[in-house]
């Protein structure tokens, strides 16, 4: 049973084959990106605050918001949007290149199984 | 914004969008068992944005997160924050896996994964329990309408919602409630957005972008008033902050009804960019809500009004800012008809999907197996009438927030369906003890601060019963992961299915 697991075991972690290890990586990227954003954007306002105080927080500003209600609230949707953007133009690319090795492969077959 | 008496107006508006709704429903009547379900034609992937977005926005969207702005201020980004992050996930692990899977609801998706009629009751069960607990917060944001728009208290109120809620689907139909999504998208974005945008320019602000308007009504609450928003952790602390964002993104990506938008999209492709469209849709409102708890603020402050920490004075912030800020009637009617669809769209599916699951996966299967089609159907509106009677009833007790109730739901489908899912499509050696003894598990969690948080204050801190998937998902995986290896592995035909079919691992 563990000689069996071993061989056929599949998880993020563990990908198989070409496309699944290219999808894989992809998303790690991508979730690296989501992750870093939130928690990175919580620890500078956090930090702001603890050490600055409202001196900080309340005179920056952009596009007249308070910095961390822009980084928050308008800037992080924004941002996810970007990663889903990114990641799709990814998988449709890499989808394109996928039919296009396995439609080669076809005509390749067929080739040999007529010169044969 | 207390009213005794009809809102004459708004009320014609609230109607009229409703009248729009029931001959849209007439026009598609369909008495197929299957209608009950999910329903909705797709024309393009704006389209099937458009269409996860009206899915989204519910009373929770478009009152709540505004209330939550106006009493707890920058702790409130953590919805908007939460709501948005979540299809991230929902696009990079699920979204395209789930359409492989060729399955139509989350208990179709658990009992063919997991081999399991056990495991896929159970998913129907937390499902329905899930219904439940959302619909109680749509209830909620309906009859604080209703009392308004009537003059009437919160109580009768419920129970007019209710009424018209089952009167409605009754009458149109889900056919009529799922043809309407683009279309009500429309009418939700319109009603949000163009009186936030009348609001700021009579105040002066840069009102083409209200989004970023805004702020200076923040800096104006600072300077003349004294009030700020600049110490965003004084009041909540950082744990808690991301406790309720990241159970808020577990649970987008584990509640039924929004997964169930991608069992039935044409294509894969399709599937993915709908999530890209639908996000960008969502954000519109996301971006916006802030603005109206700012600005009813600044209004109360302007009118020397106190402030009320009442929690249905703040659901209600979206109506005082515009009638605080003078605008016309037709106004605050259009955003009473805004708020109302939201609330009874996601009502009436939800109640149609719980519905819809105990016909299909707990009546016929264990109550009476030789159940005919008119029999599931009899039984799904017999259901629907129970279920609106108990939300109903749930809902004459003020739970909190809208906000807040809707956060136990994403909360209880953060700890069990989302961990379900994710192993799931991301691990073969997941089984059914293991998803079984896991959502078990996961239930008691999203419960345990209200069954010993008075006798363990440490229970309702570390795992706050609207924040509870940030340590509760983690744990629930990591014992389905443990159950999962102490038990025997899934049979070789589901691995080669996960590794041929969704993962495309053709090269084995």
């Amino acid at each position: 049973m563990a000689d069996h697991d071993r061989k056929s075991g599949l998880s993020i972690f563990k990908p198989r084959g070409t496309s699944m290890c290219n999808e894989v990586r992809v998303i790690k990227l991508v979730l690296a990106g989501w992750l870093i954003s939130i928690l990175g954007f919580q620890a500078v306002v956090y930090l702001l605050e603890l050490n600055y105080s409202e001196l900080l927080l309340s005179d920056l500003t952009f596009f007249n918001l308070p910095i961390h209600f822009w980084l928050t609230g308008q800037f992080l949707p924004l941002w996810f949007i970007i990663l889903c953007a990114v990641f799709n133009f990814w998988m449709d690319r890499h989808s394109l290149q996928s039919l296009d090795g396995s439609l080669r492969f076809t005509v390749h077959s067929a080739d040999r199984e007529g010169e044969q | 914004m207390d009213a005794s008496t009809v809102q004459l107006l708004p009320l014609v508006i609230v109607a009229g969008m409703f009248a729009l709704l029931i001959m849209s429903g007439l026009r598609t009547r369909s008495r197929q068992a299957s209608d009950y379900g999910f329903s909705g034609g797709y024309s393009g992937r704006i389209g099937i944005g458009a269409a996860i977005a009206s899915n989204w926005m519910s009373a929770a969207s478009f009152m709540g997160l505004a209330g939550m702005f106006y009493l707890k201020g920058y702790y409130a980004m953590a919805f908007v924050v939460g709501w948005t992050g979540g299809y991230v996930l929902l696009l990079v692990l699920m979204a395209s896996q789930i359409r492989r899977f060729g399955k139509y609801t989350a208990p179709d998706f658990v009992g063919f994964r997991y081999e399991s009629a056990a495991a896929r009751t159970l998913v129907a069960c937390i499902s329905i329990m899930i219904t439940v607990i959302y619909s109680v917060a749509q209830f909620r944001g309906m009859a604080l309408l209703i009392s308004w728009l009537f003059g009437i208290a919160y109580i009768p109120a419920v129970v007019l919602a209710a009424s018209l809620v089952v009167s409605l689907v009754v009458v149109s139909g889900t056919m009529g409630v799922a043809r309407n999504q683009k279309l009500q998208y429309f009418v939700l974005i319109v009603a949000f957005i163009l009186p936030l945008m009348l609001l700021t320019r009579k105040l002066g602000y840069f009102w083409l972008l209200p989004q970023f308007g805004y702020g200076a009504a923040i800096t104006d609450l600072q300077t003349q008033f004294g009030f700020g928003w600049s110490e965003p952790f004084s009041s909540v602390s950082l744990f808690h902050w991301l406790a309720l964002c990241f159970t808020l993104m577990f649970g987008t990506a584990g509640l039924p009804h929004v997964l169930s938008r991608f069992y039935m999209v044409p294509g894969i492709r399709d599937a993915r960019w709908g999530v890209v469209w639908g996000l960008f849709f969502i954000a519109l409102i996301y971006w916006s809500a802030p603005a109206y708890g700012v600005l009813g603020r600044l209004f109360e402050a302007r009118g020397g009004i106190p402030f009320s920490a009442d929690p249905a004075h703040a659901d209600m912030v979206i109506l005082s800012a515009v009638s605080y800020g003078g605008l016309p009637l037709w106004v605050i009617g259009l955003l009473v008809a805004g708020g109302m669809s939201a609330a009874f769209s996601t009502v009436a599916n939800l109640l149609l999907n719980g519905s819809a699951s105990f016909s299909y996966d707990i009546y016929s299967r264990l109550i009476r197996p030789t159940a005919s089609e008119n029999d599931k159907v009899y039984a799904t509106k017999a259901f629907f009438l129970i279920l609106a009677a108990l939300v109903m009833l749930l809902t004459l007790k003020p739970w909190g927030m809208i906000a807040e109730i809707a956060a136990l739901a994403f909360a209880l489908a953060g700890n069990t369906i989302f961990p379900a899912f994710l192993l799931g499509i991301w691990w073969d050696r997941a089984n059914a003890p293991g998803v079984i003894t896991g959502m078990i598990c996961g239930v008691l969690i999203t419960f345990l601060p209200f069954l010993v948080g008075d006798a363990l204050p440490m229970v309702s801190q570390l795992l706050p019963a609207t924040s509870s998937a940030f340590i509760g998902a983690p744990v629930v995986v990591a014992i389905m992961i443990v159950v999962s290896l102490l038990t025997a592995a899934p049979s070789e035909n589901i691995r080669r299915f996960l590794a041929r079919d969704v993962h495309d691992c053709t090269e084995e």
